[in-house]
């Protein structure tokens, strides 16, 4: 359903991504690893249509994306959690959710969407009416992931979920992950340096390296891969 | 004692101007990150609106203050829309400073084209009456004014709690990437916000015609006080400009009342002096 083929982006005349080419289906779930400025947010920020690609193309259920405004992809079902979450952190828990819902649609559906994503994380809804900021880290990147939710993603964009958490919270939120992309058919894109984590979650990745796809495999294939051991697992 | 409660009074009516004014800034620089260095000047252009609607067409300055807030919110999306969400592009502060401050003087220095540099003001069939109070006297438009000022706030408050485009305002202020992952239309909120804030300075500009008088740079010295509030209320915090506006108030009148009128201007920039460098001790002690 994602296809980007052939990516260029950067800021002003500095370009970032090269050739940037994957796929994603329906359902899955799909790991871009790579360390701390690959390019893995820059490449994030041009899917999601906040950075306009310098060239390239990225089209999502066969529409082309790449021309369209970071509004328009949101309309078309691509929510991103973004790096470092982005919460309203004076606002309550419950004012970040409604802003979650962005459209009519997603508005009327609100109700409905809440009680899902309190089903989700149970813990949101004790804190409800508590400002965003005085939460945890960890209750923060629920409130961020359950804020994706509402706007009902077909593709939801996990962009670095462990950065500043707890392992066993970075799990919890990997396993709500999973649970959409099988139960739910919700594609995710998740976007990690933590490369055992994300290979334990994913179906396949990709590797960036100074704004390149060096590497691409099933999951198991990439944990196997020489170059990934000695690289980013340190063995 | 009846002096007293009587200066509490007018403090808290000018208070009210002060916060109305810091309100619409601290609206304006939390979401864009600017200071807008016209905003007495935008009071005084609704000064001379309810003028012109009082003189030419008989319009009650009450019954003016919709038609005024309406016209100042226009005319403020329109300079966002042309003038400010071009330069804001160019991330210069300096352009912003020049605009802001240039758009003041050409308003200022319009109206003194138009108008003359005479004294003007409003006189209605009720401008003198005067209506007792316990032991406190208020002439019949400070005691209207001090109304609608309360119900403004109070919807000001309301509107940015409850409304969408309120809550949208506040998430562009707190969080502006936040705000465009959610698909708020950043470009729209300025264009909102600024109409906003430009219309709670013509609001305030129009509740003031009847005791105050009208003249190209009356809105200087509340351009000023805006300034302070803002700076004391905290940068961007709407409840800290209508506490910091309150304060300012009832600071002056009460000067005037125990030390002297003439000195009430000198007290309030000392204070602000004051709390200026405590601040900033605190905050390189905290460091």
């Amino acid at each position: 359903m994602l296809k980007v083929e052939g990516l260029h982006a950067g800021y002003g005349s500095v370009n970032i991504l090269w050739d940037i080419s994957f796929t994603l289906e329906d359902g899955e779930i799909v790991a871009i690893l790579g360390s701390n400025g690959a390019g893995k947010t820059t490449m994030v920020r041009a899917v999601t249509g906040m950075l306009k690609p310098a060239s390239g193309s990225v089209s999502f259920n066969n529409e082309e994306m790449a021309k369209k405004n970071s509004r328009m992809i949101l309309n078309s079902g691509i929510v991103q959690v973004p790096e470092g979450r982005q919460l309203f952190t004076e606002m309550t828990v419950l004012e970040n959710l409604q802003m979650g819902a962005f459209n009519k649609e997603t508005k009327i559906h609100f109700q409905d969407n809440l009680k899902k994503a309190y089903q989700w994380f149970p813990k949101l809804e004790e804190r409800a009416k508590q400002a965003a900021g005085t939460l945890s880290g960890g209750e923060q990147q629920m409130v961020a992931v359950a804020r994706a939710l509402i706007g009902e993603p077909k593709l939801l964009i996990l962009d670095e979920p462990s950065l500043g958490l707890a392992p066993n919270i970075v799990d919890d939120i990997l396993q709500v992950a999973s649970t959409l992309a099988k139960n739910d058919g919700i594609s995710v894109l998740l976007v990690e340096q933590d490369i055992t984590k994300a290979l334990a979650a994913a179906d396949r990745g990709y590797v960036i390296e100074n704004g390149r796809i060096v590497l691409e495999g099933t999951a198991s294939e990439l944990q196997a891969n020489e170059h990934v051991k000695k690289a980013y697992l340190g063995i | 004692m009846s002096m007293f409660l009587q200066a509490c009074v007018n403090g808290l009516l000018m208070g009210g101007f002060y916060s109305l004014m810091g309100m619409g800034q601290n609206i304006i620089f939390g979401v864009m990150k600017i200071v807008n260095f016209c905003h007495g000047e935008m009071l005084m252009v609704g000064m001379y609106l309810t003028f012109i609607l009082y003189t030419f067409f008989g319009i009650d300055p009450y019954l003016a203050v919709p038609i005024v807030a309406v016209t100042m919110f226009c005319l403020g999306s329109l300079i966002q829309h042309t003038l400010i969400t071009p330069s804001l592009g160019t991330k210069s502060f300096t352009n912003l400073l020049f605009l802001t401050v240039g758009l003041g003087l050409l308003l200022s220095n319009g109206a003194l084209v138009i108008f003359g540099s005479e004294y003007r003001s409003i006189r209605t069939a009720y401008s003198q009456t005067y209506i007792q109070l316990g032991p406190v006297t208020m002439a019949l438009p400070r005691l209207i004014s001090f109304g609608v000022l309360i119900v403004v706030t109070v919807a000001l408050f309301a509107f940015l709690k409850y409304t969408t485009i309120g809550k949208q305002i506040r998430a562009v202020s707190q969080n502006p990437v936040g705000a465009e992952v959610v698909g708020i239309d950043v470009k729209k909120i300025y264009i909102l916000t600024y109409g906003l804030g430009i219309a709670l300075a013509g609001t305030a500009g129009a509740l003031l015609t009847q005791f105050y008088t009208i003249f190209p740079t009356a809105g200087a010295s509340f351009g000023f006080r805006a300034l302070i509030v803002v700076v004391v209320g905290g940068l961007g915090s709407i409840p800290g400009a209508f506490l910091a506006g309150i304060f300012l108030g009832l600071l002056e009148t009460m000067s005037a009342l125990f030390i002297s009128p003439s000195y009430s201007d000198l007290i309030v920039f000392m204070t602000f002096i004051v709390i200026l460098v405590v601040r900033q001790t605190m905050i390189a002690r905290r460091k």
